[in-house]
C-alpha cells in the first residue's frame, strides 16, 4: 500500500521587495498586503511541444524541467509576466497590445526609437527637427501625433477587427504606464492635461493608472471603430499619450552626463534611452516601449 | 472579466503565527583565551570593560561575542578610596544594578541579590563579575535552563583547580521575574543543590547578562594564596586583585579562567501566512509574452483544448497594486483547469 501524496499544499518563504521594505519603514500603515498573483517569468512556452513523439504527457516535459530564480528584491525586476484568471477554457486567442504608428507617434526615421527632444534650443534646431518625428518637449502641446497603443488579437483568424468585436471581458478599461520619475511624466494625447501618479516607487520609478472612466482623454476610438490599425483580428482599447521630459533634463545636463551619451542627430546632441512600460490592468499583458530623450549639446 | 490579481480575504487567507527558533551557542575556552593569543581582546582607554571576538578584532570578520566587566557595591568591603579604579568598579555595579534590579522605594539602586528575593532581603551579590553577550549571540532571549558555564576558581597560575561547573540549573521552570530588565535565573553550581541559598550569579535572559558572584572564587580557593588569576599572570586572591588591580586586569584575570560557556539563545519568529488559493477556473492563462504566437495561445490547439500554464513565483501585492514581497517556488507548478493549488506563503517578521 502506497503512500498518498500530501505534496497538495506548498510552504513558500516570502522575501520583501525593497519597496515592501521602505512602506514597512515609513510605518505608515502603507504595508498592507491585499492580493496576490501568480508569476511564470522563468517560463519559455516556446517549449511547449504539442507535437511530442512520446505524447501529450510529454508536451511540457522541458517547461517543467525549466530551473527556477531565487526571487530578486527589486519590485520592478519580478512578476513581470503575470498568470491571467478567465473563468472560460474555450479561448485561443488573448489580446495583446501594440504600439501603433500609422496613426501615432512613429520612431524618428534616423535613430529608429520614439524620440523626445526635451527643450527649446533642442526642437529649434532645424537639423535635429528634420531627422524624423519627435515629441516636442518644449511644447508638449505642438507634438504632431500622440503615443498609441492599441490592444486586440493579431490574428483574423476569429474575424476581421473592423466588425468583429473583442470579448467584453477582455477589453482593458484601465492602462497602466510606468516611466523613470528623473526622465519623464505622462500627458494625454493632446498635450493638454499631465497626468498624476499614483505613486513614485523608491527606483524612482511612477506608476500612472488611467481608465477609460475618468481619464477619456487618454483613450481614442475603440473596437470596430478604430481607424488606422495595426491589428487584423477584434480589436479593444487605443491608448495614446505623450511623454515629457522632466525639469531636470530641460534645464540641466546632469542626468545625460550621469546616466545618458552623447551621438550625432542632425546635430551633436546628449541622449538618454529608457523604457516606458505599458500594461492592460485587464488582463495584464504589458509592453516595454524604448525612448529615448534627446538634448542638443 | 479578466484579471491577474485575487484580493486575499483577511479572515480565511491570512493568518499569524509565532515560533520560537533556538540555536545552540558553543564558546570554547581556548577562543576565549589561548588561540588568538589575545588579538581578539579589544581593550578601552577608560578600561571599564573589555570586548572579546571570535577572531582578532582587527580582521573585518571578527564578531562580537560578549564584554567582560567587575564591579562592586558601595557597601562592599572592597570599596574604598585607596582602591584602584574605586569608582569606575562602583560605576560598574551601579549601572548594571540599575538596569538590572532596579530601585528601591526610596530611588536607591538596589544591589543583586543571591536567591532574587530582593524585598526579602538575604544574602547580597555585593561584588560580581558581569559577562554581557552579544546581541549576536544571545538573539530575543538566552534559553531558560539552557545555560552553562565552566569556571576555575582556584589553583595557582598554570596549575588551575577547582573546576565549577556553573548552570541556571531547574531555570526551565522556576525563574525570577522581578527585575526590570526581563526574567532572569540563579546560577547554581550543581543541579543537586539548587536552593536560593546556593546560588552563585544570576542569568538575565532578555539581557544576555550574566554576573558571578567574587563569593565562588574565594569559596574556590583552598589557600591564602590560589590566584583567581589564569596562566601567566601573577598570584593574588580575588580580594587583592578588586582592590589592587584595574577593571581589565581583573577581566583578564576572569577570562583566562573561563574554560566554556554555553547556551541556547532564542529568536522569536512572527511569521504570516498567506494563503494563495487558486481554484480550478483561475490563473489558467498567461500574459507571458512566449504564451502567444500572433495572439494564438501556443499551449492549445483548438478550444476544447484547456489551456494551461505554470507557477514559479507568487507576487503578494498592496491594494495599489504594489509588489511588497516575493515567494519563488523550486519548479514550474503546472496549472490547469483540472487542478486547484494553495499555496502557503509564510512572511517572516
Amino acid at each position: 500500500m502506497a503512500f498518498l501524496d500530501n505534496s497538495g499544499d506548498i510552504i513558500l518563504d516570502a522575501v520583501l521587495t525593497d519597496t515592501g521594505r521602505m512602506r514597512l519603514a515609513k510605518g505608515d500603515g502603507s504595508f498592507k498586503i491585499a492580493k496576490f498573483a501568480l508569476g511564470d517569468d522563468e517560463i519559455n512556452y516556446e517549449l511547449y511541444n504539442k507535437n511530442h513523439a512520446s505524447g501529450s504527457a510529454y508536451y511540457d516535459i522541458e517547461i517543467v524541467q525549466s530551473p527556477v530564480l531565487e526571487a530578486f528584491t527589486n519590485n520592478t525586476s519580478m512578476l513581470k509576466s503575470k498568470l491571467v484568471t478567465i473563468s472560460r477554457t474555450n479561448l485561443l486567442y488573448l489580446p495583446q497590445i501594440v504600439n501603433n504608428a500609422t496613426v501615432g507617434l512613429s520612431s524618428n526615421s534616423t535613430n529608429n526609437i520614439l524620440t523626445v527632444l526635451v527643450d527649446q534650443a533642442t526642437v529649434d534646431d532645424a537639423t535635429i527637427a528634420a531627422t524624423g518625428d519627435f515629441v516636442n518637449g518644449y511644447r508638449i502641446g505642438d507634438t504632431a501625433s500622440p503615443i498609441v497603443m492599441d490592444q486586440g488579437i493579431k490574428s483574423n483568424a476569429i474575424g476581421d477587427g473592423s466588425s468583429v468585436v473583442l470579448d467584453a471581458d477582455l477589453v482593458e478599461t484601465q492602462f497602466m504606464i510606468e516611466i523613470d520619475n528623473r526622465f519623464g511624466n505622462i500627458w494625454d494625447g493632446l498635450g493638454t492635461t499631465q497626468a498624476t501618479p499614483s505613486f513614485v516607487d523608491d527606483d524612482n520609478v511612477a506608476t500612472y493608472y488611467l481608465s477609460t472612466s475618468t481619464n477619456n482623454t487618454y483613450f481614442g476610438k475603440s473596437g470596430t471603430s478604430m481607424s488606422g490599425d495595426v491589428l487584423s483580428g477584434p480589436r479593444g482599447s487605443r491608448l495614446q499619450f505623450l511623454v515629457a521630459p522632466s525639469v531636470d533634463l530641460n534645464s540641466s545636463t546632469y542626468l545625460f552626463t550621469e546616466l545618458g551619451s552623447t551621438a550625432t542627430l542632425g546635430a551633436a546632441v546628449r541622449q538618454i534611452d529608457t523604457t516606458v512600460r505599458i500594461t492592460g490592468v485587464t488582463t495584464g499583458y504589458r509592453v516595454d516601449l524604448p525612448i529615448r530623450f534627446v538634448k542638443k549639446q | 472579466m479578466a484579471t491577474t490579481f485575487k484580493t486575499l480575504n483577511s479572515a480565511n487567507d491570512v493568518t499569524s503565527t509565532r515560533t520560537l527558533l533556538h540555536e545552540a551557542i558553543p564558546l570554547t575556552g581556548t577562543i576565549v583565551s589561548g588561540t588568538y593569543s589575545d588579538q581578539n581582546i579589544k581593550t578601552y582607554s577608560h578600561g571599564m570593560f573589555e570586548s572579546v571576538y571570535d577572531y582578532p578584532y582587527l580582521s573585518s570578520s571578527a564578531n562580537h561575542i560578549f564584554d567582560i566587566t567587575t564591579g562592586y557595591s558601595s557597601d562592599s568591603a572592597m570599596s574604598g578610596a585607596s582602591s584602584i579604579q574605586n569608582s569606575k568598579k562602583l560605576n560598574i555595579y551601579s549601572q548594571m544594578a540599575q538596569v538590572l534590579v532596579g530601585y528601591d522605594a526610596a530611588g536607591s539602586i538596589q544591589n543583586f541579590d543571591q536567591d532574587g528575593d530582593i524585598a526579602g532581603g538575604g544574602t547580597k551579590i555585593k561584588e560580581a563579575v558581569f559577562v554581557n553577550f552579544s546581541r549576536l549571540l544571545s538573539k530575543d532571549e538566552v534559553k531558560k535552563g539552557s545555560f552553562e558555564m565552566w569556571v576555575v576558581t582556584g589553583g595557582v597560575p598554570n596549575s588551575l583547580s577547582h573546576r565549577m561547573t556553573i548552570s541556571d540549573y531547574g531555570a526551565a521552570t522556576s525563574y525570577k521575574v522581578n527585575s526590570p530588565a526581563g526574567e532572569y535565573g540563579i546560577l547554581y553550581t550543581s543541579s543537586a543543590t539548587p536552593n536560593p541559598a546556593s546560588g552563585v550569579g544570576l542569568v538575565y535572559y532578555q539581557a544576555g547578562v550574566a554576573l558571578l558572584s567574587a563569593s565562588i572564587f574565594r569559596g574556590g580557593a583552598t589557600t591564602a594564596t590560589d590566584s583567581s588569576l589564569g596562566p601567566g599572570y601573577a598570584s593574588g586572591t580575588y580580594e587583592s586583585l578588586a582592590t589592587g588591580s584595574n577593571i581589565e586586569g581583573m577581566a583578564n584575570a576572569f577570562r583566562n579562567r573561563l574554560q566554556n560557556v554555553s547556551f541556547n539563545n532564542t529568536v522569536e519568529l512572527n511569521s504570516t501566512v498567506y494563503f494563495c488559493r487558486a481554484s480550478h477556473n483561475e490563473f489558467n492563462y498567461s500574459n507571458n509574452p512566449t504564451y502567444l504566437s500572433d495572439s494564438q495561445i501556443r499551449v492549445k490547439n483548438s478550444t476544447t483544448d484547456n489551456p494551461v500554464s505554470y507557477v514559479t513565483t507568487v507576487g503578494l501585492y498592496s491594494s495599489d497594486n504594489e509588489l511588497l514581497a516575493v515567494a519563488k517556488l523550486s519548479e514550474p507548478l503546472k496549472k490547469d483547469p483540472t487542478t486547484e493549488v494553495t499555496l502557503r506563503v509564510r512572511l517572516d517578521f
